[in-house]
């Protein structure tokens, strides 16, 4: 345990150093990951699908913010559906357009989360972000992982029916033929129970989880990310049931049990605290009295290594820091 | 001074902006804008309808009822509108208060900083 914590203490302090250099290499790395996933699942533009292309993209947006890189990758999405055909661009820009208004207001802050869930989904962990945003986000963060999976369902859709979707540009207008193109695309995008289900099992996750983790309860945490399993696994089962949903539950199951490890490394580094060095402290200011639950986090001492053991009480300093999330 | 930095760098910058509003002024404007982004997004969903159904409304374009069928709109237009209100009052004036609670707070903090600044300056 020691020498974990050496070395989120090594981590931590490396960041803080070059947090300057190390926040555009992840966004680098981010957006690289996400272009890559697009062009292997609708790589139909094969100027985008240059790697040169790419990593200037990817550099590109290593400088932007997070939310104007969430709207690179929706261009670069619509570039390849109008090379597919122009109904798949009009549909597909008609919902994002739509996705973005209603995430940008309530969750701007999240954006991350719209560009991780697909890649999550690509790497059969979809259930890390659920758990995660339950952890660091707020009740509106189902907003954000509802849209990137209603993107990852998007994909896989087209990338499953190109060839009958598959119309050409502007070069082969048929009016008929793209008005057909245009009900095949909306309905198998809208009419997808698969994604129906996994949103909804997402939103209620996130839900349980921010409200268990928030409880002033011992472990609280902990039994969240164990209710947040169980939720998402019982929800997922339900609203497969009744939508009629082709969800496999061997690989659900797999699923929960890969992210929920993932998510107790990221609760480490995020909240690792010690509940049996709990204390109840009060003091005042001239509005309030204060009584106030500390529980202290583990840390260690100095480079030695040593686990801090010693009860500090906690000055009303660390009581202002310790807030509620953003909603 | 580490964390008060830290946080006039980060949520600091959004909470003092928000906190610089009335309550009223604040959220009024916040309704104003998710009105405005409602309107965009149902009239793309209604974009939308029109084209998925182009084939029916070209059929029976001379039967239609076009009062009727405006009407409908309409009215799903001011359900939507008022649902999506509604949330955004909510979320904007949970924003307020805790952007409010924030400033207060960092300012408390300061108040404390510049006495310990001025006990140091007497001490000298």
């Amino acid at each position: 345990m020691e020498s974990l914590l050496v070395i989120k203490q090594q981590l931590t302090s490396f960041y803080t150093r070059f947090e300057a250099y190390i926040v555009p290499v992840l966004k680098f790395l981010a957006m690289l990951i996400a272009l890559l996933f697009i062009n292997g699942s609708v790589g139909f533009m094969t100027k985008l699908k240059n790697p040169a292309i790419v990593l200037i993209l990817a550099l590109l947006c290593s400088f932007l913010p997070v939310n104007v890189i969430v709207l690179v990758a929706g261009l670069v999405i619509v570039a390849h559906m109008y090379a597919l055909s122009l109904e798949c661009a009009v549909v597909i820009l008609f919902i994002f357009i739509i996705m973005y208004a209603l995430y940008f207001r309530f969750t701007p802050d999240d954006a991350i989360a719209v560009l991780l869930t697909p890649v999550f989904f690509a790497m059969h962990i979809p259930y890390v972000m659920p758990l995660a945003m339950g952890f660091v986000g707020s009740p509106v963060s189902c907003i954000s992982v509802g849209c990137g999976t209603a993107v990852y369902y998007i994909l896989h859709f087209i990338s499953g029916h190109q060839d009958a979707l598959g119309g050409g540009g502007l070069g082969d207008l048929d009016v008929e033929e793209m008005l057909g193109g245009f009900k095949t695309v909306t309905d198998g995008i809208l009419k997808n129970d698969a994604m129906i289900a996994m949103i909804v099992t997402f939103a209620v996750t996130i839900i349980v989880v921010y409200l268990i983790r928030r409880l002033k309860i011992n472990y609280s945490w902990q039994i969240a990310l164990g209710a947040g399993m169980i939720v998402c696994f019982v929800v997922l089962l339900i609203s497969s049931a009744v939508l009629d949903a082709d969800i496999g539950i061997g690989g659900a199951i797999l699923g929960l049990i890969v992210s929920s490890l993932l998510v107790l490394v990221l609760q480490f580094f995020i909240f690792n605290v010690d509940y049996s060095r709990s204390e109840y402290v009060q003091f005042e200011d001239d509005e309030y009295y204060y009584y106030v639950k500390a529980v202290p986090k583990v840390t260690l001492d100095a480079p030695q290594g040593r686990r801090k053991r010693k009860n500090t009480r906690r000055s009303r300093e660390d009581y202002y820091d310790d807030d509620e999330d953003d909603y | 001074m580490t964390r008060m930095a830290a946080y006039e760098e980060r949520e600091g910058k959004k909470d003092i902006a928000i906190s610089g509003y009335f309550r009223g002024d604040y959220i009024s404007l916040q309704l104003l804008k998710s009105a405005i982004y409602a309107t965009v997004g149902f009239a793309l969903a209604v974009a939308m309808y029109v084209l998925y159904n182009i084939e029916t409304f070209l059929e029976d374009f001379y039967k239609m009822d076009f009062v009727d069928f405006l009407k409908g709109i309409l009215s799903k237009y001011c359900l939507v509108l008022s649902v999506y209100l509604v949330i955004s009052y909510f979320v904007y004036s949970y924003r307020y208060k805790k952007a409010k609670h924030h400033v207060k707070q960092y300012n408390q903090l300061l108040k404390a900083l510049m006495h310990m600044i001025n006990i140091d300056r007497k001490g000298r």
